[in-house]
Parts: C-alpha cells; sequence; structure tokens
C-alpha cells in the first residue's frame, strides 16, 4: 500500500476529530478544519469545471478551428458584466439563456413522468387490488384495498385542505383535519428517513475510525485505531490550551 | 431532589449529553456487536430480481451519482451490485453526473473488477464524469457516444468493444442509478426513464428514499434501496453465506448500530415529551415552590 494512502487516511480521520470537535464547542481547530474544507471543496470544483466543461467544450473546440464555442464564451462573459455595475444589465441575457432552457428541459419530464404517471397511481384498479394482496398484504409491505383506499381517501383530503374557495366548516373541517393528520404522516416519515440518513453519515465516520470501513489487510496497515486515538489526544490537548488561555484572557480582561 | 426537578433538569441539560450519548450507542455496538437481524422488504427483493432476470453477457448502464459524503449509506450498495454484476457475467459500463464521484468510483470498481478477472474495455469501462447535469441525462438518453467522447482514461468510446452497439440509454436493458442527491434518479426518471421506457432501478440516500417510493409504486422503478437498511438488505441477498475473504459487510455490521441510534433518539423523544408534559402544570403555576 502506499505511503500516500496511510498518510491520507491518518489524515482523514485527524479532520473528522477537528470537526466533531465543535460538538464541545466552537474552537480554533473546528474554524480551521471548516477553512481548509471550504477551499480544498471549492478548488476542486473549479478544477473539475474546467477540465471537465471549460477545457473539452470550448478551447479544445477553437482549437480545432470550431466557432461556434465564441458564442458561449461571450455569453459566459456577459455573466460576468455583474461586477461592473454600469455594464450590469448584460448579465441578464445570458441568464434568461439558462432560465428558458432549463425550463424547457424541465417541462416535459415533470409534466410525464412527475404528474402525469403519478396522477394516474393515485385511481388504483381497487379490484385487481384485492385480487392480488387481499386486504392487507404484510408480504408487500402493506399493499391491499384498505392501502389503496387510505391513498385515495388521504390525497383527496390533502388536496381539499388546500382548497380555499369553500369554508373550511363541518363536513368541509373534517376533511380538512385528516388532510393535516396526513400531511403530518408524511412529514413524520421523511423526517424519519432523515434522521436516519443522519445517523448513518455518523456511523460511516465512526466505522472509518475504527478501520471496518477497509478490507482487513489494508485495517492492519494504517492502524486506524491508534490514528484516532493519537489524533484525540492531540484535540483533547489542544482544547484544553485554548480553553486555559481563554479563561486567563478573562481574568486580565476582567 | 424529586422528580419534577429531574424531569425539569432534563428539560434544559447541556445538549451535549444527548451528543456523548448519541456517541455512545454509536461506538459501543461497534466495538462489542451484535446481530437483531432484518429482513428484506418487497423493494430490494425486487431490484435483486431485475437483475436476475438479465441473459449472461448483458450490458448494464450504472450512473454512479453519489461523493464522499454518502459514502457509508451508497458505497456498500455499489460494490455489492458491482459483485452481483460481474458474479452473473454481465458487463458494466459505469459514468458519474457528481464531480466528486470519480476518485470514489474508480478504485471500487477495479478491486471487484480484478477479483473477478475482468478486462477494462472489454468486460467494463469508467466514462468518467460529466458535467451539465439534466442536460447530461438528455445526452446520456439521445446520444452516449457525444456526451462522453471519451473514458476516464481519455481513451475515445467509440474504440472500445464494450461500447460497440450502445449508443443511447434505451440499449441498454437495464439502468442502475445509484444516487446521492441531485442530479441523480429522479432526474432520470423524469428526462429519459418515460420518455425511452428505460428499465430502471436505483439506491438512494435516506433523506432521497420518500421521494423515489412513488417511483417505485408507479413502475418507474423496477427496484429501490433506500439509505443504509436498503444496502444492508442487498448485501445479505449477494452475500447470503457472509462477507468474502478479507472482505466487510459495510451496512450489515452498520444496521445493528442504526437500530441502537433510533432507539436513543426515539427514548430521547418519548422521555422530553413526558418531562414536558409532567412538569407543564406546575411549571405554569409557578414552579416547584
Amino acid at each position: 500500500m502506499p505511503t500516500t494512502e496511510i498518510v491520507g487516511a491518518w489524515i482523514s480521520i485527524f479532520l473528522t476529530l477537528c470537526i466533531f470537535s465543535y460538538l464541545y464547542d466552537d474552537n480554533p481547530i473546528y474554524k480551521l478544519v471548516e477553512h481548509l474544507f471550504l477551499g480544498v471543496s471549492i478548488g476542486y470544483s473549479v478544477v473539475e469545471a474546467y477540465f471537465g466543461a471549460f477545457k473539452p467544450n470550448v478551447i479544445n473546440k477553437l482549437a480545432d478551428g470550431q466557432l461556434t464555442p465564441l458564442v458561449a464564451l461571450v455569453l459566459v462573459l456577459m455573466l460576468f458584466s455583474k461586477v461592473i455595475p454600469r455594464f450590469s444589465y448584460l448579465a441578464r441575457i445570458p441568464i434568461a439563456f439558462i432560465v428558458a432552457a432549463f425550463a424547457g428541459v424541465k417541462l416535459t419530464g415533470e409534466a410525464n413522468s412527475n404528474l402525469m404517471t403519478q396522477v394516474a397511481q393515485s385511481m388504483p384498479n381497487l379490484a385487481a387490488v384485492y385480487a392480488e394482496h387481499g386486504l392487507w398484504s404484510w408480504d408487500a409491505d402493506g399493499a391491499g384495498l384498505f392501502s389503496s383506499l387510505f391513498l385515495v381517501a388521504g390525497l383527496s383530503a390533502c388536496l381539499l385542505h388546500f382548497y380555499f374557495s369553500a369554508p373550511h366548516q363541518r363536513g368541509m373541517k373534517v376533511v380538512s383535519r385528516f388532510g393535516v393528520l396526513v400531511l403530518m404522516l408524511s412529514f413524520g416519515a421523511s423526517f424519519g428517513y432523515t434522521v436516519m440518513g443522519r445517523i448513518s453519515l455518523c456511523i460511516g465516520r465512526v466505522q472509518e475510525m475504527l478501520g471496518l470501513n477497509r478490507p482487513i489487510d489494508e485495517a492492519e496497515i494504517i492502524q486506524p485505531q491508534l490514528a484516532t486515538l493519537v489524533s484525540l489526544v492531540v484535540i483533547v490537548g489542544s482544547l484544553v490550551v485554548w480553553r486555559v488561555q481563554q479563561s486567563r484572557q478573562r481574568g486580565a480582561e476582567g | 431532589m424529586t422528580l419534577f426537578e429531574v424531569l425539569e433538569r432534563f428539560q434544559t441539560m447541556d445538549r451535549r449529553w444527548v451528543f456523548l450519548g448519541m456517541a455512545i450507542s454509536i461506538v459501543a455496538p461497534m466495538l462489542f456487536p451484535f446481530n437483531l437481524g432484518f429482513k428484506v422488504d418487497e423493494r430490494v427483493q425486487s431490484l435483486y430480481d431485475t437483475i436476475e432476470t438479465l441473459p449472461p453477457g448483458s450490458t448494464v448502464l450504472v450512473s454512479a451519482d453519489f461523493d464522499p459524503a454518502s459514502l457509508p449509506e451508497l458505497e456498500p450498495f455499489f460494490r455489492a451490485n458491482l459483485e452481483h454484476l460481474f458474479r452473473r457475467d454481465l458487463k458494466v459500463v459505469v459514468l458519474s453526473l457528481w464531480e466528486s464521484a470519480p476518485p470514489v468510483v474508480k478504485p471500487l470498481l477495479r478491486r471487484v473488477a480484478e477479483r473477478h478477472d475482468k478486462a477494462y474495455g472489454t468486460d467494463y469501462v469508467f466514462l468518467g464524469f460529466k458535467t451539465g447535469k439534466e442536460l447530461a441525462i438528455k445526452g446520456i438518453g439521445e446520444n452516449i457516444f457525444k456526451t462522453f467522447p471519451e473514458d476516464i482514461e481519455g481513451t475515445k468510446i467509440t474504440s472500445l468493444p464494450i461500447m460497440q452497439g450502445f449508443k443511447q440509454a434505451k440499449d441498454f436493458p437495464l439502468l442502475v442509478s445509484v444516487s446521492a442527491g441531485f442530479p441523480g434518479t429522479k432526474e432520470y426518471v423524469l428526462q429519459i426513464q418515460g420518455q425511452y421506457d428505460l428499465t430502471m432501478i436505483s439506491a438512494c440516500t435516506a433523506v432521497s428514499a420518500p421521494d423515489y417510493i412513488p417511483f417505485y409504486k408507479a413502475g418507474q422503478l423496477r427496484g429501490l434501496s433506500g439509505g443504509m437498511p436498503g444496502s444492508a438488505q442487498y448485501e445479505k441477498l449477494v452475500f447470503p453465506d457472509g462477507p468474502l475473504p478479507g472482505e466487510r459487510l459495510l451496512a450489515t455490521q452498520a444496521v445493528n448500530v442504526l437500530n441502537l441510534g433510533h432507539l436513543y433518539i426515539i427514548g430521547l423523544i418519548i422521555l422530553g415529551n413526558v418531562a414536558w408534559l409532567l412538569t407543564r402544570p406546575r411549571a405554569a403555576a409557578g414552579g416547584s415552590a
């Protein structure tokens, strides 16, 4: 295994713990790594944008004698006119292109796949569903007549909750409340998935620190647990020094 | 100290105790592993079965749209998926719409391919990253040679044996989207799946899963693996006898930890609400005095 990979793994563990130090308090080590992360991210993006988009689509094509990229180049330069207030209006032209192109690309897909197909799915064939799954099927994640009817009722109630041309009184109030209940269930499910995602990310970092995310032979060479221990000692030591300095400063000021 | 005081103190305690509790509930089960077990749900089973129905020798298009941040959730799936595809003697064309994906994808692909003695350019290829997001997806639907003229090594893809006869997405019998967000599964479904009636499966992060489940229910996706549990279930199907020698099943070992993390959060939510409910009347009346 190359030494760079071993050093990289140790740096990765150290930086992870530096970021985690924020959980204790906002501190200089965290700030340092936060700035480092931003710098590296932006640097990486700029290099990728140059070699992945600008060079092949503009520079290489111009070098081949094609002139069409000049149009794109002029539009890009017009975007930068924002920095000169006198000519900032020029930026509206490329922005108009971007908005129009994006709207055109999005509209057909949204209308076809996200609207029509989903609307069609909200009108299930109840007889077919009952024939396939019965009232409720544990094997098919709860598919069945009950779920299909709940889908139709829940969807209708949610839509009626946002219908404001009729006062939400009597029957409408009950339907609207049911719609809110369905919305809450939906938000709860989404939030549950989000929590799961965040814990998963945390698990991923801990797996790295304990060397559990690598093949066994690699972990034996890198010694991630030792790296974690050394990093912890360095970071905790630095935090202690920082705290002592802070209290001394406060003492001198007070 | 009375129960009321304990509950009141619980509501105002330093949040760092919560973080410490979470750290313990994650680290402890990793150091002392246990197995609570889990079952494979219908969506992941369907994803697995879709691959199983492909005849050997077919070429699969894999869009690896993730980054280092989403590795814990998607790396186990991607790894198991490559293993599954190569084991079934399928050819694999990998591409990415995420700029930070190539440094992660390339070594993983090479490692699994080498284990199966697969030849680059003939059995598998990595086309690298392409900017353009949804426009790039449109390009993949219309003409891959134009969208990815070269692979990640700079070789013209028209000269690669694996790419012969595969000009656009619909030429592939299966599209696998490993998606950590935008652009990813949703954009593939919106831009080309419906238009070309592609057979498509997806593995996504937990955050995206609720958005993609309707696509599965509508038949736009033939299978869906959501987050770390989805990856663990897929690992269970691909590696029924446990990990390969020297390897680990990352999601399987993590999913038990995830269970404990969830129990910890559920416990805090219940405790917090009970504390609030029990202390509310006395607090409103002026506290414990």
